[in-house]
């Protein structure tokens, strides 16, 4: 039995920060990830956007703290963040929760820049009744991977098991013993749930359903495309309700499309996430372990035809894309959220000495949520 | 060979749990056998018979199929209903079904779209049917004053290119008459008629159609305003004669002490007041003009000859 100062489940960005704040402190750190690598699954598979707060008109809280962060993100990361672009939000002048004039005052009030551009410059006629230049940005999840490994390897007081599921959790006061499908075994005062669309079967294995998030789970897809020339250098999002945006992926050159309404192919609302995929996925899934969706045999067929179209009907003709590949990942949604669109990081702390703190998050640039969980400034 | 445009089915459903369901089925089959991609928009306008059930009932049972259920707050018509399903739809072509009564050959929807694609904008299909002496005279009466390019008809549905559909939005600020802008939107339309299948029932009556007939009439045809203009200045011209009248009769006898000056004061102030109102009416004509037009002009393609 090893005995660790902290057991972090999870290598995506969550995990891989906490670690390194961790071992920064000298602490002794093991870090447990089900892949055999880390970002595997939705710290790279996403829209890969440096949150600015645009994203959620109706959520002030969640603007003004994606806002907050921003700086900050770059300033630590900025070798792996991609600026040189116009990103562009528009509102839809049909079916948008948020109209052209309330996204500028939105924007106002949470001290975002905003700029108003002439929206036929990138919409076909009468589609979006505000376009605005805004700053945000997105980032090279591949460069982040390698730098915090990097980094990662200057401590030797940190650990990284991969291809390490977790498969028991279990308190012995006053540790955790933590359980790989290895049979090995590990033990800390100290657990930190990093497994976003996993955490409620982590949570379960050592407390009861009672504390597991509520949550919908999604399976989504981003389509990764080849552009144009003018659509080279910009994002675009189309806002608030049934929409699409395309905009740049890191650094990789391309740029990534999603829609609200198509790039969720198939939802549970069930406690763990049930899919009638999991049948198909060679035992590599099932709703107590999730597999990864990018690599499954029964991943979903694309939904490019309409995703591509339905950005089509809004962009300017010059502004092509082109299919490339798709990217499929479970998304955990706080069932909560879905009147207000806020996406509030929730931390979590199940229980003291030992500790066991469970982290959900969408977006990249509140990690810093994490700061006080691992400075032991917890309160449940 | 399936086509590989993105084809959008908008659907309009009002009271029509009856036979939605077999409709749904029968266009399905259509657009799934000669599509490799296409979506169903069932725009439901505050039903209350068990539409939305039958829909979703066909949704569960169909292979493939993105179907979406657009339903209305209330009660609002199958104008703007239609408009908000459009707006939804994302397809290259946008079929428009205005009614869910199916009294033709589903063949015939393919036809409407091979036509649209020999360079055709918006192609419809009308039934050879006898309408109501209402929607005759109406049409009559539209065609006759209403400028645009192509005549007015009953129509079953139409398919509409991504082209006319921005065309449209970029003419006019709002959509209160679907058929009227298409006709005017300056590009090209077809429209093809069928004998209607016996025993299929006939496609309901909107209910708010007097009203659309009317706002029509004033939006896209000038008969109001000459109507109200002409009235103008036969009431002016009566009044002329009549002052006329009254100073024929002064200098001929010897009226009623005061009815000289009653009648010319009254004349004065009729023909000032018609007056007035005949500006009035101009400036009102010129404002709808304004506010619902944006383009003061349209055009079919810009052909450039170069050696």
């Amino acid at each position: 039995m090893q005995r660790w100062d902290k057991i972090i489940i999870g290598a995506g960005l969550y995990g891989l920060y906490a670690a390194l704040y961790a071992g920064r402190k000298g602490e002794r750190v093991l870090v447990l990830e089900g892949e055999d690598a880390p970002f595997r699954r939705a710290t790279y598979i996403n829209q890969a956007r440096v949150h600015m707060g645009y994203h959620y008109p109706r959520s002030y809280a969640t603007a003004v703290k994606s806002a907050g962060y921003f700086d900050r993100f770059n300033r630590d990361f900025g070798f792996c963040v991609h600026r040189s672009f116009d990103q562009v939000y528009a509102t839809s002048s049909a079916f948008s929760w948020t109209d052209g004039e309330q996204f500028e005052q939105f924007c106002r009030a949470a001290g975002i820049r905003c700029d108003r551009v002439d929206a036929g410059r990138y919409f076909n006629p009468g589609l979006c009744d505000g376009a605005f230049l805004t700053e945000e940005y997105t980032y090279d999840a591949h460069i982040l991977r390698d730098w915090f490994l990097e980094r990662l390897g200057e401590h030797p007081n940190v650990s990284l098991r991969w291809a390490s599921p977790v498969t028991a959790l279990e308190r012995e006061d006053p540790v955790y013993r933590v359980g790989t499908q290895d049979g090995a075994w590990f033990e800390s005062p100290f657990v930190l749930n990093a497994t976003y669309a996993s955490s409620n079967q982590i949570i379960r294995r050592a407390l009861g359903p009672e504390e597991a998030f509520g949550i919908k789970y999604e399976l989504c897809e981003i389509i990764l495309c080849t552009v144009d020339k003018p659509l080279s250098g910009t994002g675009i999002t189309v806002m608030d309700g049934p929409f699409f945006s395309i905009m740049p992926f890191g650094k990789t050159g391309l740029h990534s499309l999603t829609s609200v309404t198509f790039t969720p192919h198939m939802a549970s609302f069930d406690p763990l996430p049930a899919f009638p995929c999991q049948a198909s996925s060679g035992g590599s899934c099932s709703p107590e372990r999730l597999g990864n969706c990018d690599s499954c045999p029964a991943r979903p067929e694309t939904a490019w035809s309409y995703m591509s179209s339905l950005a089509r009907k809004y962009l300017r003709p010059e502004f092509g894309f082109h299919y490339q590949g798709s990217l499929f990942s479970m998304k955990p949604i706080l069932k909560a959220s879905e009147v207000d669109d806020s996406r509030p990081t929730v931390v979590r702390v199940h229980s003291h000495s030992p500790t066991l703190v469970s982290v959900l998050s969408g977006k990249i640039n509140t990690v810093y949520d994490l700061d006080q969980v691992l400075e032991g400034e917890i309160d449940s | 060979m399936k086509e590989s445009n993105f084809v959008s089915a908008v659907v309009y459903v009002h009271q029509c749990g009856g036979h939605i369901g077999d409709f749904l089925a029968r266009l399905h089959g259509l657009l799934a056998d000669n599509f490799k991609q296409f979506e169903l928009i069932c725009v439901n306008d505050a039903s209350t018979d068990g539409s939305v059930e039958a829909i979703r009932a066909f949704a569960a049972g169909a292979e493939g199929p993105m179907v979406s259920i657009l339903n209305m707050s209330y009660y609002q018509g199958l104008e703007a209903s239609m408009n908000a399903g459009v707006d939804l739809a994302i397809g290259d072509f946008v079929f428009e079904f205005d009614s869910t009564v199916m009294d033709y050959d589903p063949a015939l929807i393919l036809e409407v779209y091979r036509t649209a694609l020999t360079g055709f904008d918006i192609v419809s299909a009308s039934a050879q049917e006898r309408t109501p002496l209402s929607s005759r005279l109406f049409y009559r009466v539209f065609n006759r004053f209403a400028h645009t390019q192509y005549d007015l008809d009953t129509e079953r549905f139409r398919v509409l290119s991504r082209r006319a559909i921005n065309r449209v939005h970029a003419m006019s600020r709002a959509i209160p008459y679907r058929k009227a802008l298409y006709a005017n939107c300056g590009l090209k339309l077809e429209r093809l008629r069928y004998r209607p299948l016996p025993g299929s029932g006939r496609a309901p009556m909107a209910r708010e159609r007097s009203r659309l007939a009317t706002d029509a009439l004033i939006l896209f045809t000038g008969v109001a305003y000459r109507l109200a203009l002409w009235l103008a200045l036969v009431m002016m011209a009566v009044t002329l004669i009549v002052t006329g009248y009254t100073v024929a009769v002064y200098l001929s006898g010897s009226p009623v002490e005061g009815w000289t000056t009653t009648m010319l004061f009254l004349g004065f102030g009729f023909f000032g007041l018609f007056a007035i109102l005949t500006l009035v009416l101009k400036y009102l004509s010129l404002l709808v003009d304004l506010t619902f037009k944006r383009q003061n002009y349209v055009f079919e393609s810009i052909e450039k000859i170069s050696r």
